[in-house]
């Protein structure tokens, strides 16, 4: 006889609220709906009755882990509606951050999928990691969590030892190359607890429209840094990783390449890091009316801004799109004829921030 | 119409774009495609869209001084990112939740900020408002000052 379980919306594995509903025959998933809103906090609304400024500071908040994206988007979108042009030496400190978010993001997902697949060992390994990601990024800006390193026209900050930045991540890329990456695609309780589990075809990647790591395990090549080349990413080179078979082993192991990428991607911006200024002028500058669409990649995937400005003190409007907005509904497809016990392992793998998703 | 990467020839995807029932000239703009069109047939522009493979990457609603919404559909395609805009008659215009699964959410979410209708849309039902706010607190001078109501 079919039964509903309600998981959440305070959830024995997330820190954030979020329900799905899972009805079951036996133990065997037969459908899935998911309920978010629990957090929702009107960061578009304020946004859009603050000035440009303050607002740069209000929109890092829109997510605790990528936080840097989302005020970097937004002052992509308003350089675009001035035309502001920003200098080389900025754009390059912007990848750099933006990349060391990424090694952020994906090793703290890393070691939650270690803690959830009951692998503490590896847990421990890979939180080491992210502290020290996490004291490069404090070394850098100040700040551990919301690094306040955008501006419109530029950055507030300057890297100011690359070399000893590139010294700890090349460390770090040897544990990573060495302990994690085998341990996520070769190690047998990883392969068991994950191979097959949560399956999400390319077709389905196409019809939910996911983004991000979950599109690139199922095969599908997008990512922002190589379809709509920004900041330094044309002249770094990029490599897109994907893997084919998408079910969590592939999502793991995705994410787990694309540390390397990162590294690969920090150690050559800040060996070619231009001279010149941090920032296009010192001030603000008035927005004219005009509207842009700004697309980006977070870790969790695309971003997307829509901004338009009247020509006022604040923006008309402040449209954002975060990954996880459309990541989560695609748990439906992932879930569909899925053992009950597997569910929790498969919402991790989409890695979903509720903070992003109800803004 | 497609290259050998298979990406498609710009020419005829503008040509492709202009002739969906109810579109515009397409205008090249910042960083994508954009096409004002209020009266564009939402409905074909979908199935169009999903047969030139284009990805729904949002829907971004904008309040009108009339009551009325203008909707943007964003879409991406390879290197190109594709905003058609248009606008609702009556705060209404017609869902494509049915043909194009990620419009489902952006609905909901825009009928939860400007209470707008979407006719044919499976679950209209409340995405991300608060319980305490009305469908269309966006469209509030001071939704901030609505506090729930005493049982």
């Amino acid at each position: 006889m079919p039964y509903t379980i309600p998981i959440g919306p305070f959830h024995p594995a997330l820190e954030e609220p979020y329900k799905v509903n899972v009805k079951c025959v036996a133990e065997t998933v037969q459908q899935v709906s998911v309920d978010v809103g629990f957090s929702f906090r009107g960061i578009e609304l304020m946004a859009q009755r603050r000035e440009w400024v303050p607002d740069v500071t209000l929109i890092e908040r829109v997510c605790g882990i990528c936080s840097n994206v989302h005020a970097m988007t937004f002052c992509h979108a308003a350089e675009q509606i001035a035309g502001i042009e920003v200098p080389a030496r900025a754009r390059y400190i912007r990848t750099v951050i933006s990349e060391l978010e990424r090694l952020h993001s994906h090793l703290l997902w890393a070691g939650l999928a270690a803690e959830f697949m009951g692998f503490q060992t590896l847990f421990m390994e890979v939180f080491t990691l992210r502290e020290q990601v996490m004291d490069l990024l404090e070394t850098i800006s100040g700040n551990r969590v919301n690094y306040g390193m955008n501006r419109i026209g530029g950055v507030n900050r300057d890297i100011m030892d690359p070399k000893s930045a590139i010294d700890t991540v090349q460390a770090m890329a040897k544990v990573i190359e060495k302990d994690v990456v085998p341990a996520f695609m070769n190690n047998i309780t990883a392969k068991g607890r994950m191979g097959g589990v949560g399956p999400l075809t390319k077709e389905h990647a196409i019809e939910w429209a996911v983004v991000g790591p979950v599109a690139r395990a199922s095969g599908l090549a997008i990512d922002v840094r190589d379809d709509h080349p920004y900041l330094a990413y044309q002249e770094l080179g990029f490599k897109i990783v994907t893997q084919p078979e998408g079910d969590v082993r592939a999502r793991v192991v995705v994410r787990a390449l694309e540390l390397l990428e990162s590294i690969r991607l920090i150690t050559e911006a800040l060996n070619n890091l231009p001279s010149g200024p941090l920032r296009a002028f010192e001030g603000m500058p008035a927005i004219p009316p005009g509207e842009a669409v700004v697309l980006t990649e977070a870790p969790r995937g695309e971003v997307v801004y829509y901004v338009a400005s009247d020509g006022g003190r604040t923006p008309a409007r402040v449209k954002i799109r975060t990954p996880s907005f459309v990541n989560i509904p695609a748990l439906e497809a992932m879930t569909m004829g899925q053992q009950l016990g597997n569910i929790s392992l498969i919402q991790a793998s989409v890695d979903p921030c509720l903070s992003c998703t109800d803004r | 119409m497609e290259q050998t990467d298979g990406t498609i020839v710009r020419a005829d995807l503008v040509a492709a774009l202009a002739a969906i029932p109810g579109s515009a000239p397409v205008e090249e703009r910042g960083a994508g495609l954009w096409i004002s069109a209020p009266r564009l047939d939402v409905e074909a522009m979908a199935r169009e869209m999903k047969a030139l493979g284009c990805r729904l990457v949002t829907m971004t609603g904008l309040a009108c001084d009339d009551g009325e919404t203008t909707i943007i559909y964003h879409y991406a395609l390879h290197h190109d990112t594709i905003n058609f805009k248009t606008a609702t008659s009556g705060n209404a215009i017609r869902s494509i939740a049915l043909l194009v699964r990620p419009a489902s959410w952006s609905e909901r979410e825009i009928h939860d900020f400007f209470a707008t209708d979407f006719i044919g849309h499976p679950n209209l039902v409340p995405l991300i408002r608060p319980p305490e706010l009305k469908d269309g607190f966006f469209r509030d001078p001071d939704p901030g000052s609505i506090t729930p109501d005493k049982p």
